[in-house]
């Protein structure tokens, strides 16, 4: 096989077939991914979750993983905010003419890695070239579906004043990473992402209680666009208290040094959960005993006051406002 | 710290309006909810530090007709993007196909003109004493490269002359600590002398607390003061070292600041030994006059003559995702920052 990703291995004839056998089957095999048109599955018992992503992350291989176990994470993750345990994935892959044949496996086996990792079976693919410059290296569009146990219902409208917020651990790894990788500010800091799949520590979390109101994955934006979408979603308040907001100390001297805010700093090995009171010991305890969530911390509670809004109780004992986030802070981090 | 809470806290001496004017001060003193903590007899007016606030309408102009009549590659500061010219801003021209990169200092500017030997690369060198030092370290290293894609459209400013035109809006400036950390503090005493008084400040909560507290206790006594409460960062004598690199390379010009019109001796320019890397030479840029949103009252706003919650685009027509004026577009613009965190 040649080095690098030709039309050919888009125009469906052998090369096509060439490339599915040698990298994708290879990596993904499994009873549910055949060679026919659609994958034939069993339905799941109770009521399913669905959903979709797209990742474009330039560069496409960065400390602490790649765009294939990005793929992977971010879909596997948004299923599980809705306590979905995911079942089954399909993969769209858009690759540029001249792409790196090795590094192409190298992102199919991280894929299957997380994939086995997370308990989801790869069932389904495709594969588009598309002519140099008309896309950036790699783009991977991931589908899941996973099965919702029952008694469990999270919703981003569900948080109620009394609720705790917690963090399930550091934040704006993911978002500082990129950001390092790409630009070349002759900082050296070791930081990698924190990209990580968590269908595991959710059912880690609903094996205590199936009382849990809110999960939500930090991604894009980072915990504190999270934070305001769901005060907006669930009409409420949302009061942080700035010194319990865990930060790694490395990437809070880089957002030092650039002006940047790790609350708008993406994560994706991250999650805000939001649940009663009396649930917040038994829910810390099991999260710090999973090795994606040891560093697990409550970082505020949700109030009746200023709906819509997030409030930071600051380390002089003021209140202020969490400006809402606005813009673009970086692009094509995921 | 606690003593020096209580101080500002309980302040009971004679109204004084203090002027922050760093515009990370600016913010700092907003995320941290300082304001709550002051006597109602303490005034804080967000003043003209931020460089992206001052930098005039047809500095932006200038920099749009070199993306878009000259076909130059413009590498700049995000904040600058943003910023609205006469007629659009830079974000508009790379919508229209003009080249706008942006980079985190000036010398990736010179590293992108080194990658891009086809093109001619500008860098928009904006800003105070802090940022002037890494402009001038660019061009010092274009020029032993022996780059001739690369130069520098300067709108740097420095502060004594800024303090002086001022001084009739505040009584007590909290000196931003960065600068003087390049620059030293004997033009700070030497403006007590001349019955201006100052405190310079550091960033931290504790840092700020204490300087507002120095200011508070030193203004009742009515003798004009000059107090370093930054002495962990900022020496008398400032970075030699640095100011040696501006001295080489750059000389003092009249400079026009937005809102404030042009002040004498309060800009830097380069030196004619460096003229090679002036876009204003390089590219014979004519001298023009821009035009501001008449109704925009960033300039009162800049001279503390008038809050931004004053001005009649405040979050209606001006907001981040929209401004008008400048103190909108930056992050550390006076506006912008009343404006994310909610005063009103």
């Amino acid at each position: 096989m040649n080095d690098t990703v030709t039309l050919a291995h888009g125009a469906g004839g052998v090369q096509t077939a060439q490339l599915i056998e040698r990298v994708f089957q290879k990596h993904f095999a499994n009873p549910n991914l055949t060679a026919d048109d659609a994958a034939v599955l069993a339905a799941p018992n109770g009521k399913m979750a669905m959903t979709t992503d797209g990742f474009i992350v330039s560069p496409a291989f960065f400390p602490g993983g790649n765009i294939g176990k990005l793929s992977i994470c971010g879909t596997v993750n948004d299923l599980a905010c809705m306590g979905a345990k995911p079942k089954y994935l399909s993969c769209a892959f858009v690759i540029e003419e001249g792409f790196s044949l090795t590094q192409l496996e190298k992102i199919a086996a991280s894929m299957a890695e997380t994939a086995r990792e997370a308990g989801v079976a790869i069932v389904s693919g495709d594969t588009k070239v598309a002519g140099k410059g008309q896309v950036d290296g790699i783009f991977i569009t991931t589908t899941g579906v996973g099965e919702i146990p029952v008694g469990v219902e999270t919703s981003g409208t569900k948080a109620v004043p009394g609720d705790v917020v917690l963090v399930t651990g550091d934040i704006g790894r993911h978002g500082c990473t990129i950001l390092l990788t790409r630009e070349d500010f002759g900082i050296d800091a070791k930081i990698e992402s924190d990209c990580a799949p968590l269908w595991g520590t959710v059912e880690a979390m609903l094996g205590v209680t199936k009382n849990i109101h809110v999960i939500r994955d930090a991604t894009r934006g980072g915990v504190g666009t999270v934070l305001y979408e769901l005060a907006e979603q669930s009409g409420v308040g949302i009061c942080l208290n700035a010194s319990t907001i865990p930060v790694m100390p490395e990437v809070k001297g880089v957002c030092g040094m650039l002006g940047l805010e790790p609350l708008y700093l993406a994560c994706e090995g991250r999650m805000v959960v939001i649940a009663p009171r009396q649930e917040a010991e038994k829910l810390l305890t099991v999260l710090r005993q999973d090795p994606n969530a040891k560093d697990a911390t409550i970082i505020g509670e949700v109030i009746a006051e200023e709906p819509g809004r997030v409030i930071v109780n600051t380390e002089l004992g003021t209140q202020s406002l969490l400006p809402r986030p606005t813009g673009e802070l970086l692009p094509r981090i995921c | 710290m606690t003593e020096a809470r209580e101080i500002i806290t309980n302040y009971k001496g004679p109204h004084v309006r203090i002027m922050e004017v760093c515009g990370t001060h600016t913010h700092e003193i907003f995320r941290l909810g300082i304001r709550k903590l002051l006597s109602a007899q303490v005034e804080l007016i967000s003043g003209p530090g931020c460089p992206v606030c001052v930098t005039p309408v047809d500095y932006i102009d200038k920099a749009i007709m070199l993306a878009m009549d000259d076909h130059v590659t413009i590498c700049t500061f995000g904040d600058l993007i943003r910023v609205p010219g006469s007629m659009s801003s830079l974000a508009g021209s790379r919508a229209d196909g003009g080249k706008i990169q942006t980079v985190y200092s000036p010398v990736d500017a010179v590293t992108y003109a080194v990658k891009h030997p086809d093109e001619q690369v500008c860098f928009l060198s904006v800003g105070f004493e802090t940022t002037t030092p890494a402009s001038c370290l660019a061009v010092e290293q274009a020029k032993s490269l022996g780059l001739t894609n690369f130069s520098i459209l300067t709108a740097n400013k420095t502060m004594p002359m800024a303090y002086e035109a001022l001084k009739d809006s505040v009584d007590i400036y909290l000196y931003p600590g960065h600068v003087n950390a390049i620059t030293g503090t004997a033009y700070c005493e030497a403006l007590a002398q001349q019955g201006i008084s100052g405190v310079v400040a550091g960033f931290t909560a504790t840092e700020l607390v204490t300087a507002l507290a120095a200011a508070l206790e030193k203004f009742p006594l009515g003798e004009p003061f000059f107090v370093n409460a930054y002495p962990r960062v900022v020496t008398p004598q400032g970075s030699r070292k640095a100011q040696a690199l501006m001295q080489r390379l750059m000389e003092p010009c009249d400079s026009r600041w937005r809102g404030l019109g042009c002040i004498p001796g309060s800009g830097m320019r380069l030196r004619d030994t460096y003229q090679e890397f002036d876009a204003e030479k390089k590219y014979h840029l004519p001298e023009i006059s821009g035009r501001e949103n008449p109704a925009c009252r960033c300039g009162d706003v800049l001279q503390g003559k008038c809050k931004s919650t004053d001005c009649p685009l405040f979050g209606k027509a001006c907001t981040p995702q929209h401004p008008i004026g400048a103190c909108m577009v930056s992050g550390e613009g006076a506006c912008s920052a009343y404006y994310q965190y909610g005063m009103d």
